[in-house]
């Protein structure tokens, strides 16, 4: 997969698993950041991050082991869509 | 201040029926958690949990023909009426409160999963007419006689020993001179499959406060307590266990499944249950906790009570070591278990501790119970979604 | 009620299919003479006994939410979240650890737990949504409103059929008189859900039980075929009057007296014969040093079923308090109906020119036996 497909997915995954509005979905990037806190992010939580890691593995087949602190790579769709390019390879 | 007591006591737990048995297992650390099968688990995570056995299922005396959580409930509280040894008179205008979650949603999944995979109506619909967590106050107020208010309450962890509080505060405020209160939840799908689906469990038996913890153990179960005015329990000759001195009902208000961080909203239940109970952080020995095992839920709660008794200052152990997270019967359960510790100066421990959490500065009883002499002890619930209870029980 | 604390009514939020709005569109909503209940647009029913249904205005209640924060939150807990929200600014109360909430329903939050399990049923373990499973436990209304208002008292969720609205408020004035809060946002919330409202009018419970007569909602009258079921969310702001006074609040009545009890029959049933001899209608009378003569009026929970109506009757005249009046027309068979009549009763007081000693009962009764009674006077 390329790097662009994978953020289509995950940006269908944020609307259809996560609730966000498609039109919202439709404008965000690979810098849009995702944690609460950062200014201007989705201000996603600790509950949507759960959501997403599942969401992911059954999209990607990637196993996200809870003992890793992934933080820095759930900063933004760039981040996490390497991530995931990472681990996909 | 109007004192009341628990008179009767009733239990169905994962080791068996009957609060002597309930007790037996807590004083002898037996861990109850061990691999489902009550329902399927292929494909999840976690596939363990604390379940009443299927013979001691099969042995109590409500139909099979009714709900699980039913059976579990009437069978628990038909015990602890027993065993207050109350007339039908006392009866008729006793309160029922019933703390309560899944209801009779195992079996109306079972009807769910078998109309969704046959693509054909499945004749087990009637499993929908005792699916609400209410089913049980229904079931219950009507086979027992019981003419009080009757109220369900769904606080998710805290509901059982929401149940005790609001009981309490009926028999404070006169409307009744006793109630008949406690909670109840049989394992279900949508529970086994939520908390796996959160990460919340462990894939090994729970260890609360140790270091390596990874998660809690759900559980089944059911408990109920009399709780009775005190002069009118002594003018039938009844019998005491103990006294419910006081309950704090707090919410934090922060989020739909994190503690709050700070440990705020534990400490003030803890405090207004001290404070009602006219007894100080130095009068407690112990602390039956909430104890989940999940890593924040010890982390905060050992906050909370740094915060109110002061590091190493007080004795404490987990009861969902050994039953598992029963859900909306965990808070009776362990008012159950605080009362039997307070009447037998024995601490139950907490199973499967090996070594304490440095954030978490207390003794945390390892393994095996320890005999201690006690003048109050308190129990913490503190539920999903930030509702927290703790009552404060004395000699 | 302790002679130490008095309960007072400081304001009120309501969505339903008569409209959404605090204590001003409340009493205009009471004044007018229409009846919401139409057929349900929200689902087909084509094929299923019964068709009607009062229906929340959906674009109505969006427009109330941030979508960012409301994003998380299912359809019943949109309802809850406005109409608690809605409370807590006509009144007006504080937030903290001195404000309690209590949320009355009759079948929460179905909608997700469905969602939920069809995830694994189509996709297996992974298609679980661990989001939706915390509203799959009915206190989840409760926990998102009480981070809404900022309730830090106590919080509690009470299930119950046909009074789970009454029982709120007889639990929150409990609260309050009891000293477990200053004030205690109290109420009740369903939503009309296909699958629930499709197992109900098959099992009979919805008007035309048993296919006879015109499908409609008639409590009490001789012709009464069934519930018509509604939706939506009402909340009444009780409040500690010393604490109330102190902090300048509209006061729009006493909650006099708040009782409930049980009268033992089957679980679904209503045996129109049954009497009940520990009557919280008369205890809630006793607690007021009232005789039944001072009950000027009476709401009551009769919503077209034939034999609780029946009951509820019997109950009230073996009582010798007056005939009831019904709110189920006008708003459908939801958990948010009790509310809705305290408010009426509320109404009542401040709009007809009563003397002031006359006080509103606002009762309720359920098949399986639960039995409330609330008396509602002036504020003196």
């Amino acid at each position: 997969m390329t790097q662009k497909e994978i953020l289509d997915e995950l940006k269908a995954i944020i609307v259809e698993r996560l609730k966000f509005d498609p039109r919202r979905a439709a404008e965000m990037t690979l810098d849009t950041t995702l944690p609460k806190g950062i200014e201007g992010s989705l201000g996603l939580d600790s509950l949507d991050f759960i959501e997403l890691s599942v969401a992911m593995e059954e999209r990607f087949g990637i196993v996200i082991d809870e003992g890793q602190d992934l933080a820095d790579e759930f900063r933004s769709f760039d981040s996490l869509s390497r991530w995931i390019l990472s681990k996909t390879a | 201040m109007t004192r009341v007591v628990v008179s009767g006591l009733g239990v169905v737990s994962p080791y068996g029926t009957g609060a002597k048995t309930f007790w037996t297992g807590l004083a002898s650390g037996t861990c109850a958690i061990r691999p489902l099968t009550a329902i399927d688990t292929e494909g999840f995570r976690s596939r363990i949990g604390a379940e009443v056995p299927a013979d001691v299922l099969a042995s109590l005396g409500p139909s099979r023909r009714r709900a699980r959580a039913d059976r579990l409930a009437m069978a628990a509280a038909r015990e602890a009426l027993a065993d207050a040894d109350l007339s039908p008179t006392d009866r008729a205008c006793a309160g029922l409160f019933v703390g309560a979650v899944g209801g009779g949603m195992l079996e109306a999944e079972a009807w769910y999963w078998e109309e969704t995979r046959t693509g054909r109506p499945s004749p087990r619909i009637g499993a929908l007419r005792a699916i609400l967590p209410s089913t049980h106050a229904e079931t219950l107020s009507s086979r027992l006689g019981l003419c009080g208010p009757k109220e369900t309450v769904v606080m998710a962890c805290a509901s059982g020993a929401a149940s005790l509080a609001l009981g309490l505060d009926l028999i404070r405020s006169g409307a009744a001179p006793l109630a008949l209160c406690g909670g109840v939840d049989a394992l279900t799908r949508v529970c086994f499959m939520g908390f796996n689906a959160l990460r919340l469990l462990d894939l090994e038996p729970c260890r609360p406060f140790d270091r390596d913890r990874k998660g809690m153990s759900i559980g089944e179960g059911a408990a109920f307590v009399v709780l009775e005015e005190a002069g009118h329990c002594r003018a039938r000759g009844g019998r005491a266990y103990a006294e419910l001195r006081g309950a704090g009902m707090t919410t934090d208000a922060h989020h739909v499944t994190s503690p709050e961080p700070s440990a705020d909203g534990m400490v003030r239940a803890i405090e207004e249950a001290l404070t009602a109970a006219g007894r100080a952080p130095g009068d407690v020995g112990y602390v039956n906790a909430h104890g989940t095992g999940t890593p924040q839920n010890d982390r905060v709660e050992a906050l909370a009570l740094a915060r109110v008794f002061g590091p190493g200052r007080v004795l404490l152990s987990s009861t969902k070591s050994l039953v598992g997270h029963t859900m909306a019967a965990a808070g009776s359960l362990e008012a159950v278990a605080s009362v039997l510790t307070l009447q037998h100066g024995l601490v139950p421990p907490t199973a499967n501790l090996r070594v304490t959490d440095p954030e978490v500065p207390f003794d945390c009883v390892p393994e095996t119970a320890r005999a201690v002499e006690l003048d109050a002890v308190l129990s913490n619930s503190f539920g999903f979604g930030g509702q927290n209870v703790s009552l404060v029980f004395g000699r | 009620m302790s002679a130490s604390r008095r309960v007072v009514v400081t304001g009120m939020g309501s969505v339903s299919a008569g409209g959404i709005g605090g204590t001003a569109v409340v009493a205009q909503i009471l004044a007018g003479a229409t009846s919401p209940i139409r057929p349900v647009r929200a689902f087909e029913t084509a094929g299923w006994p019964s068709r009607l249904g009062a229906e929340v205005d959906d674009a109505a209640l969006e427009g109330l939410l941030d979508p960012g924060a409301a994003r998380r939150l299912s359809r019943i807990c949109r309802l809850t979240v406005v109409a608690s929200r809605l409370a807590v600014e006509d009144s007006g109360v504080p937030r903290g650890p001195a404000l309690g909430l209590v949320v009355g329903t009759e079948h929460g939050d179905f909608r997700s737990s469905e969602e939920f399990v069809t995830g694994y049923l189509k996709r297996g373990p992974s298609g679980l949504s661990p989001m939706i499973f915390p509203s799959t436990v009915m206190n989840s209304m409760a926990a998102v409103a009480a981070i809404e208002i900022g309730a830090r008292g106590p919080s509690i969720t009470v299930n119950q059929a046909t009074v789970a609205g009454d029982l709120a408020v007889a639990r929150a004035a409990a609260l309050v008189r009891d000293g477990r809060a200053l004030a205690v946002v109290a109420g009740g919330v369903d939503e009309m859900f296909a699958h629930v409202y499709r197992r109900l009018s098959e099992m009979g419970m919805l008007s035309p039980a048993a296919g006879r007569g015109t499908e409609g909602c008639r409590p009490y009258e001789p012709d009464h075929n069934g519930v018509v079921l509604g939706e939506g969310a009402t909340f009444l702001v009780l409040e500690d009057l010393e604490s109330a006074r102190a902090r300048g609040a509209v006061v729009h009545a006493e909650i006099r007296s708040a009782a409930w009890g049980n009268v033992p029959v089957a679980p679904h049933t209503a045996p129109r014969r049954r009497r009940d001899l520990h009557s919280p209608a008369l205890r809630a009378l006793v607690s007021a040093g009232a005789a039944p003569s001072a009950v000027g009026t009476c709401y009551g929970s009769g919503n077209g079923d034939p034999a609780l109506d029946d009951w509820e009757l019997g109950l009230l005249a073996a009582d010798r308090l007056p005939e009831p009046r019904s709110l189920a027309s006008r708003f459908g068979q939801h958990g948010g109906l009790g509310a809705l009549r305290v408010a009426a009763a509320l109404d009542r007081l401040n709009k007809v020119a009563l003397s002031p000693t006359t006080l509103v009962m606002v009762h309720g009764l359920a098949r399986g036996g639960c039995r409330t009674a609330l008396l509602i006077g002036r504020a003196a």
